[in-house]
């Protein structure tokens, strides 16, 4: 599903972000990146994003290798991943339900599968009766799950959620974790990152820890620490 | 792009247009004002090229003839300006000729002339020589002068130099007026274009994350740079044939007759005015549509 070898990547100003990464992630996994900030998480995904392009190494997703692939396919590479971040990033003037709609008019669905496709997800993040309703007047948590329906709405075979519970108390988080893990046992290969400790050891998931940009361990079933 | 997303797209084009509606009419005023000069440059070109095509066409060499030069000697003289490389036509004038076009000239004083026909007629016999290209005049002229029983030549060489240098002058910073404008209008479009971008950036941010390819998030915006410059050249257009109608009525009432004599040489009124709507309305276009799209290449690197 992911392959990374031997990747590293140098930001123009010097910075050394990510250095020598193996990573092999198969389907259906549920992996989390863990690390303090800093350790090269968000490198990591924007690598997997193609937002930024690694300075030595290969990424390969899904078949697809990321090095040679050309800038115009980039959409077409992220229509086949779904993406959640801290902040939700929904558009503000648009409905919850547009909000989702709104992904599947980019990728030229039809109305027909819009108005299908749009209720199921909203019911599987649990916002069926929000539908009408604008951002603003929706909580942190309820913000998050419409984020987390328009990033599957399209199937994506694979979800990367950037410190999806940042932004959200314990409770409200624990709801968001809910809804990935059903994401996941629905086959969807999901990543996480994050750097809440709780959460990375409740989930009893692969566990891969970064500590300034080298992996410092692959853990299966494994749990959040610092005893390095 | 699919078709299917068209509707959508044009929808988000002009709600684009509607929702910066001060900044949008900022934005058609300035491409108004550009088209416009644009317009009034244009149309003074036409008609100044129009009449010097006219003017250069007519300019005309005149060899005066030596006095008691047989009939012969008068026709092999002929021949040689006729064998002259970039000669047009010649046409001979005679004496007689040359004092009856004088005192036509002359009108009601003609009549000073009187007792200088037949063997008092000073007037010399000529050749009136046309050549095809105005630039190549003096160099034509130059060559006749020498030929043996050619008295003189003539051909007004100040006016026709004066002329030709500065209808290419005109010609030349017309030309220039005209690309430094449009690349002004660009600058401006593009900036006002630049706005609703950046209100819009983290739209556009989105977008690129949920796979949305670049000629779909840059489409709305080039349908609002496009309507920019078609309303613009439409309002240009309008004031256009407004000043050129009020210019071609008022020399008309104030120059009367003579007006009308010059304005035939002048570019066909509606032929011209036509012309350049359509010259404003594509220019327009490619205004509108190359400001949208400078202003957004920035924000797609996502």
């Amino acid at each position: 599903m992911i392959a990374m070898k031997d990747v590293s990547k140098v930001y123009p100003n010097g910075t050394a972000a990510l250095e020598g990464i193996d990573i092999d992630i198969h389907k259906g996994e549920f992996v989390f990146f863990v690390g303090s900030s800093g350790a090269g998480k968000s490198t990591l995904v924007k690598l997997l994003l193609k937002e930024e392009n690694p300075t030595s190494g290969a990424i390969t997703i899904d078949g697809v290798t990321l090095n040679t692939l050309k800038r115009r396919q980039v959409p077409y590479l992220r229509r086949k991943l779904g993406v959640v971040f801290q902040d939700f990033r929904l558009l503000p003037d648009k409905t919850v339900a547009e909000n989702v709609a709104f992904a599947m008019h980019i990728v030229g669905a039809s109305k027909r599968e819009i108005v299908r496709q749009v209720p199921r997800v909203l019911s599987i993040v649990g916002l069926g009766d929000k539908a009408e309703v604008f951002p603003s007047q929706l909580s942190g948590g309820e913000q998050q799950r419409v984020s987390m329906a328009r990033a599957i709405v399209n199937n994506p075979t694979l979800l990367i959620a950037d410190e999806p519970t940042g932004n959200l108390d314990p409770d409200t988080a624990w709801e968001i974790m809910k809804i990935l893990k059903e994401i996941n046992q629905r086959g969807t290969t999901v990543i996480m990152a994050t750097h809440a400790r709780d959460i990375v050891n409740y989930m009893r998931q692969r566990v891969i820890t970064l500590d300034r940009g080298r992996i410092v361990r692959d853990q299966e079933r494994g749990g959040y620490s610092f005893e390095d | 792009m699919k078709i299917r997303t068209l509707g959508l797209q044009l929808r988000q084009g002009f709600s684009g247009l509607w929702r910066n509606r001060v900044m949008t009419l900022v934005a058609i005023g300035s491409v108004t004002a550009v088209l416009l000069v644009l317009g009034l440059s244009l149309l003074t070109i036409i008609n100044i090229n129009s009449l010097a095509d006219y003017i250069e066409s007519s300019v005309e060499i005149k060899a005066f003839l030596e006095e008691e030069l047989d009939s012969s000697q008068v026709q092999t003289i002929g021949e040689r300006i006729a064998r002259v490389q970039g000669v047009k036509e010649i046409d001979f004038e005679t004496k007689e000729m040359a004092l009856r076009k004088y005192r036509e000239q002359l009108g009601d004083d003609g009549s000073l002339l009187e007792g200088l026909e037949g063997e008092n007629n000073p007037f010399p016999s000529s050749y009136i020589v046309k050549v095809e290209d105005p630039n190549t005049i003096g160099s034509i002229a130059d060559e006749i002068a020498v030929f043996k029983g050619v008295e003189e030549v003539q051909y007004g060489k100040d006016v026709v130099e004066k002329l030709l240098a500065s209808t290419n002058l005109i010609r030349v910073v017309g030309t220039v007026l005209i690309c430094i404008l449009a690349f002004i209008s660009v600058f401006i479009i593009s900036n006002t274009i630049k706005m609703t971008v950046v209100a819009r950036r983290k739209e556009i941010r989105i977008m690129k994350y949920i796979g949305a390819t670049d000629s779909f998030i840059r489409f709305p915006f080039i349908i609002e740079g496009l309507m920019m410059g078609i309303i613009g050249a439409a309002f240009a257009s309008g004031m256009v044939a407004a000043i050129y109608n009020y210019f071609y009525k008022s020399m008309h009432s104030s120059f009367g007759g003579i007006f009308v004599m010059i304005s035939g040489y002048l570019a066909p009124y509606s032929q011209s005015l036509y012309d350049t709507s359509l010259i404003l309305l594509g220019v327009g276009m490619v205004i509108g549509v190359a400001g949208s799209g400078i202003s957004l290449r920035r924000f797609l690197k996502v």
